[in-house]
């Protein structure tokens, strides 16, 4: 069934097969900067200090013209910090004087009202906002004391200059069990725009295997999500699922479900509608992936070029099921889903094709009366996108849980 | 020109058992039931709530209709 809301436009960021046909890279993530005020506990880029080589004022300008010329319709700011960049509104006006959208994510610690006011003036037109859980477990994972309440000021600057807000929220196993509250709390501070994603196992996140979900949970995550974007789009609220939650099981229409019923997930976007931008240069077909994935430095080549002719960037349109392994390669989900996540997969098992974060997968487990369980074999070195590894155990479902 | 990216292989949704299945599926592959049977009924209920809800609309502009002459005159404000 299409549903159709004349009151509700997708946002731009969201694509059509006429982009993929095209290879448009309609959402461009763009980390400006590493330098970062909060020290987050899941940092993926383990964002603290400014890179040495972070690209200069007049190279990252260039390259907005280059964004514009491949069709990008979105340029999401992220850091480390990227307000602490001090050419960022540079950056957000000539991003909006090409023609296209510009949002802005943060951790919202000093996001002042004069901050927001100068953002606006520059035509940056949305912020998401870090918010993990409440009070202090979002102070411990963001590794700042007082860090939530400064997001919800921010929250409420953004708001009062005008410009759309959002949220964007880790569901890990500090989280989890706080989010219907969550829910409440900003919906309360007006905000429409959900997103969340599971906390992959990348950077400072790969140190905490406690903090992150195990694949059994998957039981539990997907309903409660679907539970909340129901509840949450009568009072208003658009819950945004990221590409790392999932896959199918009963929930998959509930929780994905914009304005139509049979949407679904349908697999990885990594390079077809999806660009990533690390603050040195480094193209990449999607933010999280770690370097193998990098397909060029714009300081050497074009972005046309690196997006259109470098292999690294090909691998998502070139994978088949026969790239898949482990249980995802039986999986009867597996010609549309393709193991799901690329980075999410690859964060955990070292190599993408197998993704044990799926509900359609914990549900087939628990049938048999067995659930898979992570354990860490390899840690990670300590550099920006890295990762660990993990090897899954199959285990019995314990009498307490299933 | 750049190489097209890859085309999603479309599913379709399951009325009962709620999971998606191969789109040239007759019957369901985890409840087992017939797709286009129960597709149908989903058509006749959404049609039926579309009916309702057009009637409810119809209802309420009927109501609405005499508000500017209502106001002030005390007439039908409960
Ligand atoms: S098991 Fe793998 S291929 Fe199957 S739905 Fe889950 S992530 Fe996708
Ligand atoms: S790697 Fe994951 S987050 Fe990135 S585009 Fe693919 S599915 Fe989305
Ligand atoms: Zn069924």
């Amino acid at each position: 069934m299409n549903v159709e809301r004349a009151d509700f436009r997708l946002p731009v960021r969201y694509s059509g097969l006429d982009d993929i046909l095209k290879r448009v890279p309609v959402s461009v993530v763009w980390e400006i900067t590493l330098a970062c005020d909060l020290a987050c506990q899941h940092c993926g880029s383990r964002a603290g200090r400014r890179r040495r080589d972070e690209l200069s004022t007049a190279e990252a300008l260039d390259l907005v013209g280059q964004i514009a010329e491949l069709g990008a319709r979105s340029v999401g700011l992220i850091g480390g910090e990227a307000y602490l960049r001090k050419d960022w509104l540079q950056i957000v006006a000539a991003v909006r004087a090409a023609g296209m959208e510009c949002d802005l994510q943060t951790g919202g610690r000093n996001l002042t009202a004069d901050r927001v006011a100068a953002a606006a003036a520059a035509g940056l037109n949305a912020v998401g906002i870090s918010i993990d859980g409440i009070g202090a477990t979002h102070d411990r994972l963001r590794g700042v004391p007082g860090s939530f309440e400064l997001a919800l000021a921010a929250m409420h600057n953004v708001r009062d200059a005008g410009l759309e807000v959002g949220v964007n929220t880790q569901i890990n196993a500090r989280t989890l069990h706080e989010l219907p509250e969550l829910m409440g709390i900003i919906i309360a501070a007006g905000c429409r725009n959900w997103q969340l994603a599971i906390t992959t196992a990348m950077g400072n996140a790969a140190d905490h295997p406690d903090m992150l979900l195990q694949p059994w949970q998957m039981m539990d995550v997907l309903p409660l999500l679907a539970d909340l974007a129901v509840r949450g789009r009568e009072q208003g609220l658009f819950l945004q699922p990221a590409s790392n939650i999932g896959y199918f099981g009963p929930h998959e229409s509930r929780l994905r479900n914009v304005m139509d019923e049979e949407i679904h997930f349908h697999g990885c976007n990594a390079g077809d509608t999806v660009m990533g931008i690390e603050a040195d240069g480094t193209i990449k077909s999607c933010p999280g992936l770690p370097s193998p994935y990098a397909g060029g430095n714009i300081r050497d080549r074009r972005l046309r070029d690196i997006w259109e002719n470098a292999e690294p960037m090909a691998f998502n349109r070139r994978r088949t099921v026969d790239d898949l392994w482990g249980y995802c390669r039986t999986c009867y989900y597996a010609e549309t889903c393709l193991a799901g996540c690329t980075w999410t997969a690859h964060a955990l098992m070292g190599r993408a094709g197998n993704n044990p974060m799926c509900h359609h997968r914990a549900l087939d487990f628990e049938s048999r009366g067995l659930r898979e369980r992570l354990v860490k074999v390899k840690d990670a070195e300590g550099r920006s996108f890295d990762h660990g590894e993990f090897e899954i155990v199959v285990e019995p479902v314990p009498a307490c849980h299933g | 020109m750049a190489e097209p990216g890859r085309i999603p292989v479309p599913l379709r949704l399951c009325r009962g058992c709620r999971r998606f299945v191969r789109i040239e599926n007759e019957a369901c592959d985890f409840c087992g039931a017939d797709l286009a049977a129960l597709e149908a009924a989903h058509a006749g209920d959404v049609a039926a709530l579309h009916a309702a809800m057009d009637a409810l609309r119809a209802a309420m502009a009927a109501h609405a209709a005499p508000l500017p002459e209502r106001e002030g005159s005390g007439v039908g404000e409960s």
